[in-house]
């Protein structure tokens, strides 16, 4: 294979740096918290000497070469201590650091290096870190600490309003985000239909969200990467956290197997069974679950292995005759090995599964559906020297799509079992990427991905005329479905269709001085996976669909320029970006297309383009007793679907009009303006208060230009797409965390979370529907809105 | 119809939203056509009555008018056989003519209007019979529902595509991919208590596989409500076409022609 050739002499080519270091030695080790053994990821470790530094990775370890001397590495963090240590460096050596968690008010007068602080010298940007303390701060609708609705508050990241699924980053849709557990591809991060997200946070260590400038080590996805690494678990004692909320309790464990080598996490959460009766008269059930486990063992200073695994489920169910369920399950292992004190590897081992499920008595079956997946990725990282880092690695996902089955649910049911026609596909990818400082001013960051992605064959196919499952009916000026010619049986192994794509990236950021920079990006990337979805944000039973004969892969391309600013003593941070991004191969559906249980998909689906540009401002306060930010987003995201291109032998006719008769329309997640603002004041060690304000412009819809009549049945009609808006959508919350101090040395520590949700009431729209009443016969808007006045009270523990 | 039990769940779930009606502008919209063709046939009957609503669209808010057609004929091209139907009331044109006529080629209906000339044509489709309809005694989303057990069985061998038609403005379609051949059953729920004694006549037609998507996209887009769900708003097309404008973005009619067989039981609500 060609791509596996050019890889293996990337490979080599890397190794030909490793000559350079001359009286240069190398220092390297991990970074830990003294309490816990937990690796920390993203700690500085500075050298001021030489105004240089490293940041540990995602596994907790460094490795800086530098000149031969005597140094003082200074290690810092947020929440924790700076360290200041002084080495001899005149051989190679290992230094494991471990910090000390910092009481929890912070001082204004110390320094500390931030996690969430701008940084200005990478060429990384267009990335933002949360802080697992800063999102639990942020008041939330029942108090439920929430990762997702934390980054909507981001610039950049918005979602389609409460009870919704999933998030948009920059104009892209839900299904362009990669969400990674663990390394581990999660495909639905809500429960309760949006309301809560899937990450326990107390069982999460880090969180990181790429929104543009994505490395190539990631690909896959479009518009965003959500990194999230689940805490190892505490290898010197035993700690157990929980918190009681008004929807869900949480319960986590964690402590030594063997001291300081191996340590077990197990985390579960689960939120109360009935908690929604009141809903109907009937016996009903709706809740959800979910267990964090992670396993992690230092066989040696060069070994270290973990395992880890996710499950989670959603129930619903109506007087037994409707049950619905469906959850991710990750299990993952991985393996860290260090080849030498430059060269850190990780081999990891995931498979991951989404299923869908659902028993329908009164029609008499049941549905399930779902997708399963089995990923292979090895990752190495070489430090060459303190200018030069090198990672590549290779990746492989094998999956297998269950567009669903049927089955009859009793024996009186008229249903025949039935398989839908399952997909196979695999991906591959190889990846290398150089970060290097070229003068302490220019730094880079350039890489490659190769992706390839092989659609393997199924039980059958169809084939259409002239290769088009989409007619378009020129009298009614509607797309239809294409009757398939012939059905082709192809044999597992066979290879449907082929794609290859070379997914360049480059980031480069020139520092102005110690506090200002510029940085400026370059991204393609390549999307395989579809998430077939006609509604403004993801359902749980939508399905995926790899791309294929028919459907393409999206491509995006990506620029982006920023400003980078750290001002008042580091105090503030400012970061502003603009981005334009074009997609190709961007699917929609036409008109009434039927996407579940449909075994020919490619016969509702057209494939057109799409475009996002904008601008994000985000100003935030680091340290201090208050601190928060401000974000600001314009940006327009649109959408284009025009009629296919036709030459005279396809039969296609000229006169298509595509989706909007062609013309550009707004995607249902454009908007226009999009404020957040969140503030924490820590007043003293008793009692804190934070709150955040949102403003957004309302989402594009649709009101009807007509109505008429139909065998009684009052239809609206409607014009061009997404012409309309939603009214604004603006919202205060508000929250106070109380840490009662009178039992400060008790073994049990706990603290009160009361918090206000949309503190003014407004009742925002989540949507105007158009129809008619049938108490009164009359035609009527009707706006539902969710949340109105929310308070709620959480109590956390911890001993 | 798993999708619309999925939005009502939801809509179930958000037990803290609230609805309320407000006011909004709504753009407004030259005038079209609407043509409501759809002919139950009833094999037992030698002669059926043709009844075509001729309507025009109006902005949402405002009350739908009746057209004045200038004419309107079904003919059929195989059988050089061509009737006009007349005015029984305002918009309202029919005609009673032989039932099987109208099974046996492919019908046009023609209609003048406005200096323009519509066409619709369509094909008669079967049906078959309800076997049984039994009250049950379940609720699904509240206690004042009423379940009614429909039960009937599939035509085998081909591909059938049906229509329900429960009264009260409540309508299902419903492909046979998953119960070919089969006796079939499933329960609907009357949304309100329907009352004791009170005669509910229930309707199973046999349409075509365009005329099944187009119900599917009437009965969703009229269906209002699907919570924050916002699915994709469309101009429900029929089979109806102008043929002086062909082509035309502007100057296009709505409604449907079809011609379907129609079993009918009725049930007492006990």
């Amino acid at each position: 294979m060609d791509i596996a050739k050019n890889i293996i002499f990337l490979l080599l080519f890397t190794f030909s740096f490793v000559s350079f270091a001359q009286n240069n030695f190398t220092v390297s080790g991990t970074v830990s918290d003294v309490n816990s053994n937990e690796t920390l990821i993203g700690v500085t470790i500075a050298i001021p000497e030489l105004a240089t530094g490293v940041t540990t990775n995602e596994y907790g370890f460094y490795s800086i070469t530098l000149p031969e001397g005597e140094y003082a590495i200074i290690t810092s963090y947020l929440g924790f201590k700076n360290a200041k240590t002084s080495v001899l460096l005149n051989e190679n050596k290992k230094i494991n650091f471990q910090l000390e968690e910092e009481a929890e008010i912070l001082n204004e007068i110390i320094l500390v290096e931030n996690v969430e602080k701008t940084n200005i010298e990478t060429p990384q940007m267009s990335v933002n870190n949360l802080a697992v303390k800063t999102i639990k701060k942020i008041p939330v609708v029942l108090g439920e600490a929430d990762v997702l609705k934390a980054i909507i508050l981001l610039p950049g990241v918005s979602n389609a309003g409460e009870g919704s699924s999933g998030f948009n980053v920059r104009g892209g849709s839900a299904d362009q985000n990669l969400i990674l557990l663990d390394e581990a591809t999660i495909f639905n991060s809500s429960h309760l239909f949006g309301f809560f997200s899937v990450f326990n946070p107390d069982a999460i260590k880090d969180i990181k969200i790429y929104k543009g400038g994505i490395p190539s080590r990631y690909g896959g996805r479009l518009s965003s990467v959500l990194e999230i690494f689940q805490k190892e678990g505490n290898s010197k004692e035993y700690h157990i956290n929980g918190g009681i909320g008004a929807v869900a309790s949480r319960l986590l464990f964690e402590g030594p197997i063997i001291q300081d080598k191996a340590a077990f996490l197990i985390g579960g959460r689960a939120s109360y069974a009935h908690l929604f009766l009141p809903l109907f008269n009937n016996d009903n059930k709706a809740y959800f679950y979910d267990l964090n486990t992670k396993f992690n063992f230092r066989i040696n200073e060069n070994n270290n292995i973990y395992l880890s695994g996710y499950f989670g489920r959603d129930v619903f169910s109506i007087s037994d005759s409707f049950i619905n369920t469906y959850g991710n399950s990750v299990g993952n292992f991985r393996w860290n090995h260090l080849f030498s004190d430059k060269l850190f590897s990780n081999l990891s081992l995931i498979y991951s599964d989404y299923y869908y499920g659902l028993k329908l008595d009164f029609v008499g079956f049941n549905w399930n559906s779902g997708i399963q997946n089995f990923n292979l990725k090895y990752d190495l990282k070489h430090y060459i020297n303190n200018n030069l880092q090198i990672n590549y690695g290779i990746n492989n996902i094998y999956y297998q799509f269950n567009p669903g089955k049927i089955i009859p649910s009793n024996t009186s049911s008229g249903i025949i079992e039935e398989q839908l026609i399952q997909k196979y596909a695999n991906e591959f990818a190889g990846y290398i990427d150089f970060e290097y400082d070229i003068t302490k001013q220019l730094s880079i960051e350039y890489g490659l991905r190769v992706s390839n992605f092989v659609r393997l064959g199924q039980d059958e196919i169809n084939i259409y005329e002239n290769n088009n499952p989409v007619t378009f009916n020129p009298s009614l000026l509607i797309y239809q479905e294409a009757d398939p010619i012939e059905v082709s049986i192809t044999r597992r192994k066979s290879k449907l269709k082929t794609y290859t794509n070379l997914e360049p990236r480059l980031s480069i950021s020139y520092r102005l001085n110690s506090n200002n920079s510029i940085k400026t990006s370059y991204t393609r990337l390549a999307q395989y996976l579809h998430l077939l979805s006609n509604t403004s944000s993801p359902t749980p039973l939508d399905v995926w669909t790899p791309s294929g004969p028919f459907i393409k892969p999206q491509l995006l391309d990506q620029y982006a320029f920023g400003y980078f600013k750290n001002f008042n003593n580091q105090n503030y941070s400012l970061e502003t970006e603009v981005y334009y991004k074009k997609i190709q191969n961007r699917i929609d559906y036409i008109d009434g297309a039927n996407l579940i249980a449909n075994n020919a998909i490619e016969q509702v689906i057209l494939n057109g383009e799409a475009r996002a540009y904008g601008l994000e401002i985000l100003l935030r306060k680091n340290e201090g007793k208050f601190q928060g930010w401000l974000a600001y987003t314009l940006s327009k995201s649109e959408q284009h679907t025009p009629g296919r291109i036709s030459s005279p032998t396809n039969g296609i006719n000229p006169l298509e009009t595509g989706i909007n008769n062609g013309e550009w329309y707004n995607t249902p997640f454009d908007k226009t303006h999009d404020i957040s603002l969140f503030g924490s004041y820590e007043l003293n060690k008793k009692l804190s208060f934070n709150a955040n304000f949102v403003f957004q412009t309302g989402q594009p819809t649709n009101y009807p230009i007509g109505q008429f009549e139909f065998q009684g049945l009052t239809v609206p009609y409607y014009g061009f797409r997404n012409t309309e808006r939603l009214p604004n959508y603006n919202r205060l919350d508000v929250s106070a965390t109380l840490t009662p101090t009178k039992n400060a040395n008790r073994k049990i520590k706990g603290e009160w979370i009361l918090s206000i949700y949309n503190l003014y009431n407004r009742k925002n729209a989540a949507s105007i529907n158009f129809d008619r009443n049938n108490d009164t016969g009359v035609n009527e808007a009707v706006r539902t809105s969710i949340f109105g006045i929310v308070p709620s009270v959480t109590y956390n523990f911890k001993f | 119809m798993i999708k619309k039990i999925f939005f009502t769940v939801f809509i179930s779930f958000l037990f803290l939203s609230c609805e309320d009606v407000i006011e909004v502008e709504l753009p407004s919209n030259k005038e079209k056509l609407i043509i409501d063709a759809l002919i139950k046939i009833d094999n037992n009957l030698p002669n059926t009555a043709i009844k075509v609503k001729a309507n025009l669209t109006s902005s949402f808010f405002d009350e739908i008018k009746t057209a004045n057609l200038e004419k309107i004929t079904i003919s059929s091209e195989v059988n050089n056989w061509e009737e006009e139907l007349t005015e029984e009331a305002p918009g309202l044109y029919s005609k009673i003519v032989a039932t099987d006529i109208l099974k046996q080629e492919e019908l046009t209906l023609t209609i003048s209007y406005d200096n323009q000339i519509y066409e619709a044509k369509t094909t008669y489709v079967s049906s078959v019979a309800i076997d049984n309809l039994t009250q049950g005694e379940g609720t699904l989303f509240n206690d004042d529902e009423t379940e009614i057990i429909i039960s009937y069985t599939d035509n085998p061998n081909m591909e059938n595509f049906y229509l329900f038609d429960f009264n009260f403005g409540e309508f299902l379609v419903s492909e046979d991919t998953f119960y070919k051949g089969q006796l079939f059953e499933f329960s609907f729920f009357y949304d309100s208590a329907l009352k004791v004694g009170q005669s509910v006549t229930i309707s199973l037609l046999g349409i075509d596989k365009s005329f099944y998507n187009y119900m599917n996209q009437v009965i969703v887009q009229s269906g209002g409500n699907q919570g924050p769900f916002q699915t994709p708003a469309s101009t429900v097309r029929g089979n109806i076409i102008n043929t002086t404008e062909e082509n035309s973005i502007q100057n296009y009619a709505l409604g449907y022609f079809a011609i379907c067989e129609t079993f009918k039981k009725n049930i007492t609500i006990e």
